[in-house]
């Protein structure tokens, strides 16, 4: 292969990487966000209580 | 809000990591033909080295993250270990993929063993790839987060190493081009020039992901305690 080739190679590799581990976070975000918009609604509750792990360890 | 600021800034660091590839094609000058092996390869590094200055940061916040929940026990520190811990990955198999992709260009084998920079830096990749699977494997609990801080802490000692690793042992990887000491480097100014906004683009990318990943990790505990709440837990 030549040198073009290798440089292709990379950094499509490259795109194809950044590309698909934002859109992974940035859909991950997204679906979080709409279920627990959805539960805490009909539970009733507030983000202060977030982290149950630190909550038992400050007790 | 904290969702539209980390796009915000998703968007601006993949804007100029674009522009970046575009001036490292368009504008950054070649590399004298018998300088290296493989002259046009030599453009991989405009993303390869703002790759490893990402991953560095990353590793950074990890450490910080860790020693916050090992210490403080700070749900924060929690938060900012698992965001440097993807954010880690992430850039080191950018990093790992274009420097074996370079390396075969040039060297004509994609990895050394007996360097010391590619190796320590591949253990860092790793020590990110096992923290991150870990986590996604193991039940969230105090046990499990001292567990992984404690790789986060012991294995940020590898950052220095890896950084320190092509001044003292050049083997294979090529030693430092910016910030090298009193002979300034050798790159010209306009390769210098889009590096740096290389960096600085990675750098905003970074944060980004970083900020994305701690508030997902959030919603994720908000989410738990709810079904803790579903499940009379609570």
């Amino acid at each position: 292969m030549d040198g073009m080739t290798y440089l292709t190679v990379a950094y499509l590799g490259m795109i194809a990487g950044i590309a698909i581990w934002t859109w992974t976070v940035v859909n991950r975000s997204r679906a979080i966000e709409s279920r627990l918009a959805a539960v805490e609604a009909n539970l009733n509750i507030s983000a202060s209580e977030a982290d149950s792990i630190s909550k038992e360890q400050a007790e | 809000m904290a969702g539209r600021r980390a796009e915000a800034f998703l968007g601006l660091g993949f804007l100029g990591i674009m522009t970046t590839l575009y001036l490292g094609f368009q504008w950054a000058p070649s590399v004298a033909i018998d300088a290296f092996e493989s002259p046009a390869a030599q453009r991989i590094f405009y993303w390869h080295v703002p790759a490893a200055w990402a991953a560095f940061i990353a590793f950074a916040v990890l450490f910080a993250g860790s020693m916050m929940w090992f210490f403080k026990r700070s749900p924060l520190g929690w938060r900012l270990h698992v965001a440097g811990a993807e954010a880690g990955l992430a850039c080191g198999l950018i990093t790992v993929w274009s420097g074996c992709v370079w390396g075969a260009a040039e060297w004509g084998t994609p990895w050394d063993w007996t360097d010391v920079r590619l190796n320590t830096f591949g253990l860092l990749t790793l020590l990110a790839l096992f923290l991150v699977l870990g986590r996604q494997s193991q039940p969230d609990g105090v046990e499990t987060r001292d567990t992984f801080s404690t790789f986060g802490l012991y294995g940020f000692i590898l950052v220095p190493f890896t950084y320190i690793a092509t001044r003292i042992w050049e083997i294979r990887h090529p030693g430092p081009v910016v910030a090298a000491g009193d002979d300034g480097g050798s790159l010209s100014g306009d390769m210098t020039v889009v590096l740096l906004i290389g960096a600085l683009s990675f750098t905003i990318f970074i944060i980004g992901h970083i900020l994305m990943s701690m508030r997902i990790t959030g919603l994720e505990q908000r989410l738990e305690q709810a079904q803790n709440h579903i499940d009379g837990g609570n």
